[in-house]
């Protein structure tokens, strides 16, 4: 390959590019959506996150400044989690929007993490919201269409083609020249968008960790391929097509149902096949459940009635007043341990067939390769289901670490006796509150994010090597008229 | 000449091919909407029967009133509009039924459903994604050369000098290709009638007539485009770019604007708010609570104070407090909620795809504003609850004393008020303009330039 040639076509590209007055529209409008959509990524980022801080810290504050009282009482007093936003969040949304960011975490009780942004919005929400990384997956491509539909097409159409033929160039040179050129002229859009996210990473946080520049480092890898493959598909296209008019139509078909008609279609195939349960199926599962593994509330239950003639034998005595612990804080620990476990099996199965519902768009990156992207992109910026997952799955530790702790103070702090209608009710001294410690959300290690992945990533990298192929079986193919 | 003009745009293999695809789409997006009703029915069936089960092992397993209804739950049920098949809207992230105990209601009504985010925000195949991404891309496809491909082929300098009126024959060009259009539109509304077995209302008709009238203005900006002579090339650029604007960055920006501008911590607040207030009271003198709680409802006064260490009179005024004192909070998030939505719907008039989609979701009861509703009326709902059982829990009846098998799931009542002219005038608006202009930059059409 001739590389002297090979530079000589793409500046001479990127030079006619500029010729056209269209490029600079195109460019400023481009990098006002940009600037727009990384401002308002920002201000989401740190509003949100100042605010569900301001009541992470509330809420903690209420926690410690209660008085002295019953253990179980607390249990019941519970906490908040409030879900904290990934810093690449200002970069891609990911599914942000749509997941819950805050939820009461009490004893025996899981509740729903409530009021994601979706559940405060208009019906408009679901035509998307503008950030980066939309522009780059969807916006950029169609960028790349404009530019270079007729990049070799053109040439064919008024004849340079033959003449730089003839003149020493060959097929494969000017395909190559030809994406380079395309390339470098949409890097004036990809390079600032990654800059501005590399600075507001930077600022985003005071401890910037190696984990947080391996993701972003990620994100520069995958960006920089996708948009590569789709300029060398572009120029492959239109050097096959017998008109440039041709190879338009073919590129913004194929834009569109990448873009906007497959993803939807394949998720909506996805979730026909495998429907979910609806609130109520689930919980009234798991209360059967529950109810089947006795109800710690009846004393007549038989389970229980076990449990309790067992405690009492290991401890050689004949009531429960004689027990050197709170028996009922022991049979509640029981009971939150049984139905804890109920609930996360019932929620590991929800958990996957929604894996199921999403199978079919992870596997759909074999055809497309803005889904593999796309579902990357959301991993490595900590804003796809698996980060939400961590927090789900802290919070809800959490509650039970918390509910657990009340019901061992109570074991430990709280008499047997049972207490007449006026006596004063038992209270344990308020400084055992501080010894819960604060919820501290943490976000998704990069390695459990790229795990998730791996599917897209085979696929980009088979988009990757096909291109090349292509590219190279196509230039000896191709003619000049 | 209409037969002529048929026959040349049914030889286009692209044509038929995209009328088949726009078929095959909309079709599927009736058997999902057709799904989401199945579902919704069969949830609200269950939720029936589980709240008589429910209810009737409670009554079996507690002999006191206070503690029964400490955990029995009482459904509200926003029972989907059929139309709500053809335009999901909000109905898959908030939930449709409202479940609750007579226990603080701010700590309850905002419990989401069970949702797979990944579908959430890829969003819905639903017939109104259909008609609002893909007719008009279709439109395009059949209608970005429509002046331009005789231009380009030579025939127009010739059909300028031979027909009458060579506006005219563009005008019957771009009636066959609606005719199509609309064609596939009244057959997918038809299949969607039998499917989701939609009755004749006047929904569907405003339903129908909104579509129309979304689909004109695509027609009328193609063609309006058109009479610029401008290449086919220059054409299918500027309308796909058109396209992506109306569907894509301008609802987006608008999205984020939304949420930049107004944020929600009034909900957060509420969250915390409602249980401090409820919460406190157990470390305060029954007084206050109580003195609080008559204030309100000054009815149960003659229950007077209660001395025992335990009672559910003050159990009850307690949780009441909850509500009572996260009030200012809860109605500062309902405001801003309907903030939003006022600016949105603001900003969606400007816009034929915000605008349409907007009314699609009114009129088959799925957008935010039905949430609100059903919000709301969890309120007075669980008010009235309230007030029922309160008076049994206070004197300690017994539970034999409440005919439990008639508390059955109550329904919100729809509400089916169609406001005609906010619904069609911005499109109507849209039309006339851009049709009034296409048609006075028609006289040039005949200058050989």
């Amino acid at each position: 390959m001739n590389q002297i040639i090979v530079l000589l076509i793409a500046r001479n590209f990127v030079k006619n590019t500029f010729h056209s007055k269209a490029i600079y529209g195109i460019l400023v409008v481009l990098m006002l959506t940009v600037a727009y959509a990384a401002y308002t990524g920002w201000k989401t980022f740190k509003d949100q996150n100042r605010m569900r801080e301001q009541f992470q810290s509330k809420a903690r504050e209420s926690w410690e400044n209660n008085p002295d009282k019953h253990p179980h009482r607390m249990a019941h007093f519970g906490s908040f989690a409030f879900r904290i936003k990934h810093p690449l969040s200002v970069f891609d949304f990911g599914l942000e929007s749509f997941t819950g960011n805050a939820v009461y975490l009490e004893a025996h009780k899981q509740n729903t993490i409530n009021f994601s942004e979706a559940s405060l919005s208009t019906g408009l929400l679901r035509f998307g919201e503008i950030s980066m990384a939309m522009l780059l997956q969807i916006i950029l491509p169609l960028v790349v269409i404009f530019l270079g539909f007729s990049a070799v097409s053109s040439d064919r159409e008024n004849g340079t083609l033959k003449i730089i033929l003839t003149q020493g160039g060959g097929w494969k040179e000017i395909l190559i020249a030809k994406s380079l050129g395309l390339f470098a002229v949409v890097c004036l859009v990809l390079v600032p968008v990654m800059l501005i996210t590399f600075a507001l990473l930077m600022e985003s946080s005071a401890s910037i960790n190696v984990e947080c520049l391996g993701r972003y480092a990620g994100l520069l890898v995958v960006y920089h391929v996708f948009i590569a493959v789709v300029c060398i598909t572009t120029v492959v296209v239109s050097a096959t097509s017998s008109s440039s008019k041709n190879a338009l139509m073919v590129l913004l078909g194929v834009w569109l149902l990448l873009a906007v008609i497959l993803p939807r279609t394949t998720q909506a195939v996805g979730s026909y096949f495998f429907p979910t349960p609806s609130k109520i199926e689930f919980e009234t599962a798991i209360e059967e459940d529950v109810l089947r593994e006795g109800d710690s509330h009846n004393p007549s239950d038989p389970r229980y009635k076990h449990l309790k003639d067992s405690v009492l034998q290991a401890h050689h005595v004949e009531s429960v007043e004689e027990l050197p612990f709170n028996y009922s804080g022991f049979v509640m620990r029981e009971g939150e341990k049984i139905s804890t476990n109920i609930y996360n099996d019932h929620l590991k199965k929800l958990l996957n067939v929604y894996e199921k519902q999403n199978s079919l768009t992870k596997f759909s990156s074999f055809i497309n390769p803005l889904t593999a992207v796309r579902n990357l992109s959301m991993a490595l910026s900590g804003t796809d289901f698996e980060s939400y997952k961590v927090f789900q799955d802290e919070s809800e530790a959490y509650r039970y670490q918390l509910a657990q702790k009340m019901n061992e103070l109570q074991m430990k702090f709280i008499s047997n006796k049972k207490l007449g209608p006026s006596d004063k009710p038992y209270v344990i001294d308020r400084h055992h509150w501080k010894e819960v410690p604060d919820f501290k959300p943490s976000f998704v290690s990069i390695g459990t994010s790229l795990k998730h992945e791996i599917v897209s990533i085979i696929a980009l990298l088979l988009w990757c090597a096909g291109a090349w192929i292509v590219t190279d079986r196509i230039s000896k193919k191709l003619k000049a008229i | 000449m209409y037969s002529l003009l048929i026959k040349q745009f049914l030889r286009s293999r692209i044509s038929i091919f995209a009328l088949i695809l726009l078929l095959i789409m909309g079709i599927v997006a009736i058997i999902i909407g057709r799904q989401f009703l199945l579902k919704q029915k069969e949830t609200i069936s269950r939720i029936t029967e589980h709240q008589q089960k429910h209810i009737e092992r409670n009554v079996a397993a507690h002999d006191e009133m206070g503690l029964l209804l400490y955990y029995i739950k009482f459904s509200l049920i926003n029972a989907p509009d059929k139309l709500a098949g053809l335009s999901i809207g909000q109905r898959d992230i908030n939930p449709a039924i409202q479940s609750v105990t007579i226990r603080t209601l701010e700590g309850q009504k905002y419990d989401t459903d069970l949702a797979n985010p990944v579908h959430l925000q890829i969003g819905n195949l639903d017939l109104g994604f259909v008609i609002i991404y893909l007719f008009p891309l279709v439109i395009i496809a059949f209608t970005f050369n429509l002046l331009s491909e005789d231009d380009e082929s030579g025939t127009w300098k010739l059909l300028t000098v031979q027909s009458r009126s060579a506006f005219r024959f563009l005008l019957a060009k771009l009636l066959v290709r609606a005719i199509f259009i609309y064609g596939l539109l009244l057959m997918l509304m038809i299949i969607a009638a039998i499917i989701l077995s939609l009755p004749m209302s006047t929904s569907l008709l405003a339903f129908f007539l909104i579509s129309v009238l979304y689909i004109a203005s695509w027609f009328t900006l193609c063609f309006w485009l058109s009479v610029f002579k401008k290449s086919s090339r220059f054409n299918v650029l500027t309308l796909l770019t058109i396209w992506v604007l109306l569907t894509i960055l301008a609802p987006a920006s608008i999205n984020n604007l939304v949420s930049v501008l107004y944020p929600v911590p009034e909900s957060l607040g509420t969250m915390v708010k409602q249980r401090d207030a409820y919460h406190e009271k157990w470390d305060m003198p029954k007084e206050v609570t109580m003195q609080r709680f008559y204030a309100h409802y000054p009815q149960f006064q003659k229950y007077g104070i209660p001395q025992d260490s335990f009672g559910w009179l003050w159990y009850y005024a307690m949780q009441q407090m909850g509500d009572d004192e996260s009030q200012v909070q809860s109605m500062a998030m309902k405001e801003k909620i309907l903030l939003r939505e006022k600016t949105s719907r603001g900003i969606a008039q400007l816009l034929p795809t915000l605008h349409t989609q907007m009314h699609l979701n009114d009129l088959a009861g799925t957008s935010l504003t039905d949430y609100v509703t059903l919000l709301d009326s969890a309120s007075s709902f669980h008010e009235k609850m309230r007030m029922f059982f309160y008076p049994k829990i206070f004197e300690n009846a017994p539970v034999e004393s409440v005919d439990w098998s008639k508390l059955k799931p109550e329904y919100l009542s729809p509400d089916q008020e169609i406001h005609w002219l906010d619904m069609v005038m911005p499109l109507v608006i849209f039309i006339l303009v851009l049709g009034g202009w296409t048609f006075f930059r028609s006289s040039q059409l005949y200058s050989l330039e």
